[in-house]
């Protein structure tokens, strides 16, 4: 299969006008100028298959939304080639417009004090949506994000959750084949993050769109996006599926052990590292928890078993939150 | 084209029920605007009083140059001046985004965003202070003469619009762009004088810097009569001049904003 979207080489940087602090520095930038060049994206290379689900993961600043918005075209990039669905996005030619959608969550095209409805309808015109089609796609989106009579109710008057549901509605009037997700989920409540997760992984599979969804909530690319593209600083540091990320940085697993009567650390101590979360050692403790080279878990676990007086025992992969933010700090070091 | 002709319809739609979402507004709307009409006459009033003409107009041919102002300042008001909020707003807060990528082109989005219904009263406004003017006049306009004023018209819609679409491209560099929106409207406020009365250096400023004559002054006296072909000619070929350049800065404008913006 080819490929939909292609990135090869891709870069975007900034000259950033800059001066130290002071009246008088100000006063010389009027006449002359000091620019420093800023890699946004520097140098990243992929390529995404239809209908894939891709995490872009890194920190604030990594080149994450910068990317996405070379994808839809927003920005011309410095250098490299783009393509998507064969289309150099940059020309945001009207057929590949049509093709795509981006959700930034932080932002909205909902017409302010309108009802949804009216957004949508705007929508259709504009993608030249013909009649039944685009009714037959209200059905669906309705249905699918529950919507009910939300759409006819000023959107100013919505919750930020009801905003989003109506959000992802509206940009999905014209069926893109190609989703780009900035943050849809930011400032929601856990259900609804939930809510639109199980909306848009829907959406893919119905009409096997692909989509790249960027995220703070680890949780969303977890349950999303089989595989993830980490940015650093403008450059791809992973690729790959999201498991074996995990597991190459680290390599322990966690052992929740529950006991029957308090235990010392220092007798569990032997069987691994235990995670403290930054809290100086305490007494004999009902809990503790146990990071464990994924390869011993067995035999760890065997002798924790007969040694110790548990009561109950989970082995967990230690949370992807704590997995990047050990990956970033590496990066940094 | 019919398509868009069909966008327009949509965008005209959303504005009327923005309008009427808000009644008590929409009501206040169109008595503020009956009341406008009242000082866009109070200055020509008070300079007639003491003398029978200014330069080479009467109180009539004066209150040619008012009506069209009036009309204007409707087109400015209903037309222009909201979808200007609109994009600087897009542009302040990031949302531009979304109308660029719409499959449609960005310049006709935001110049249809949004419109004032109300401000279609000052439409009839206009017709009155015409019927006022030919009334002092002693005399009704000839049906030539207004087709004629007319297409004058409509060449300054284009100008006012094209100044308009410079405008907005400044916001991309400036940001705050409020400053920039109430200089453009109090030049435009000179409008409502003929542009003879400004004295010689102004009135060169006037016709071709910011083209005030070409506004007002052509068509009131299209409609009186006194147009010279060669200066409706003009007034065409500026407006077209006009055009194509507030066509070509906002395309510098928006490649700017893609190239740069994040």
């Amino acid at each position: 299969m080819q490929p939909v979207i292609r990135v090869r080489g891709l870069s975007k940087h900034y000259q950033v006008h800059e001066r130290p602090p002071g009246m008088a520095a100000a006063l010389r930038s009027i006449f002359h100028r000091t620019y420093r060049t800023v890699a946004a994206v520097d140098g990243i290379e992929f390529t995404i298959e239809p209908g894939e689900r891709v995490g872009f993961l890194g920190p604030n600043g990594a080149g994450k939304t910068t990317t996405l918005k070379l994808l839809a075209g927003l920005l011309h990039p410095t250098g490299g080639d783009v393509s998507v669905d064969g289309h150099e996005p940059r020309r945001r030619e009207d057929a590949f417009l049509k093709k795509i959608m981006l959700v930034l969550g932080q932002k909205q095209q909902l017409l302010w004090d309108l009802p949804p409805s009216e957004t949508f309808e705007l929508n259709r015109a504009i993608y030249d949506v013909p009649r039944a089609q685009f009714e037959e796609t209200m059905r669906e989106l309705t249905e699918l994000l529950e919507l009910g009579d939300l759409v006819r109710r000023p959107a100013r008057t919505l919750s930020l959750g009801e905003r989003m549901k109506c959000e992802l509605c509206a940009a999905l009037v014209h069926r893109p084949a190609v989703l780009f997700l900035d943050e849809p989920t930011i400032g929601l409540d856990v259900s609804m993050q939930a809510t639109v997760r199980g909306f848009v992984q829907r959406y893919n599979e119905r009409y096997g769109a692909t989509l790249i969804l960027t995220s703070h909530y680890m949780e969303d690319v977890q349950r999303l996006c089989p595989r993830v593209i980490v940015i650093d600083k403008g450059r791809l540091v992973y690729d790959g599926a999201l498991e074996e990320l995990v597991t190459r940085i680290r390599p322990d697993k966690r052992i929740v052990l529950r006991f029957s009567q308090p235990v010392d650390e220092a007798d569990v101590a032997p069987f691994g590292t235990v995670v403290r979360d930054g809290e100086p050692p305490a007494g004999p403790a009902w809990t503790v928890s146990l990071d464990v080279h994924k390869d011993a878990v067995n035999r760890v676990v065997t002798g924790l078993l007969s040694k110790l007086p548990v009561s109950d025992l989970t082995v967990e992969s230690p949370p992807l939150e704590e997995v990047m933010s050990e990956l970033f700090a590496r990066g940094k070091a | 084209m019919r398509r868009y002709l069909r966008l327009l319809g949509v965008q005209l739609r959303a504005s009327l029920l923005l309008a009427l979402q808000y009644r008590a507004e929409f009501l206040l709307d169109g008595f503020v605007e009956v009341f406008w009409m009242v000082p866009a006459i109070i200055p020509l009033a008070v300079v007639f009083r003491t003398r029978d003409a200014v330069g080479p107009w009467s109180f009539g041919e004066a209150l040619m140059v008012v009506g069209w102002f009036t009309f204007l300042q409707g087109v400015l008001e209903g037309v222009i001046n909201p979808s200007l909020a609109t994009v600087v707003e897009h542009i302040r807060k990031g949302t531009l985004d979304f109308v660029l990528l719409k499959p449609a082109d960005a310049q006709f989005l935001v110049s249809t965003a949004r419109f004032q219904p109300w401000q279609c009263v000052n439409v009839f406004t206009a017709v009155g202070i015409f019927a006022w003017g030919f009334h002092e006049l002693g005399r009704w306009p000839r049906p030539g003469d207004v087709g004629v004023a007319t297409v004058a018209m409509l060449a300054a819609v284009v100008v006012l619009y094209s100044l308009w679409i410079l405008t907005v491209s400044a916001a991309f560099y400036v940001v705050r762009i409020d400053n920039l929106s109430q200089l453009f409207n109090a030049i435009f406020d000179a409008a409502r004088w003929p542009v003879s009365v400004f004295p010689r250096a102004v009135r060169v400023v006037f016709t071709f810097v910011i083209p005030l004559a070409v506004m007002t002054t052509f068509p009131a006296q299209a409609l009186l009569g006194i147009l010279a072909p060669a200066h409706l000619l003009g007034a065409l070929a500026g407006a077209a001049l006009a055009f194509a350049v507030a066509r070509v800065v906002w395309k510098a404008s928006i490649a700017r904003y893609t190239s740069a913006g994040g």
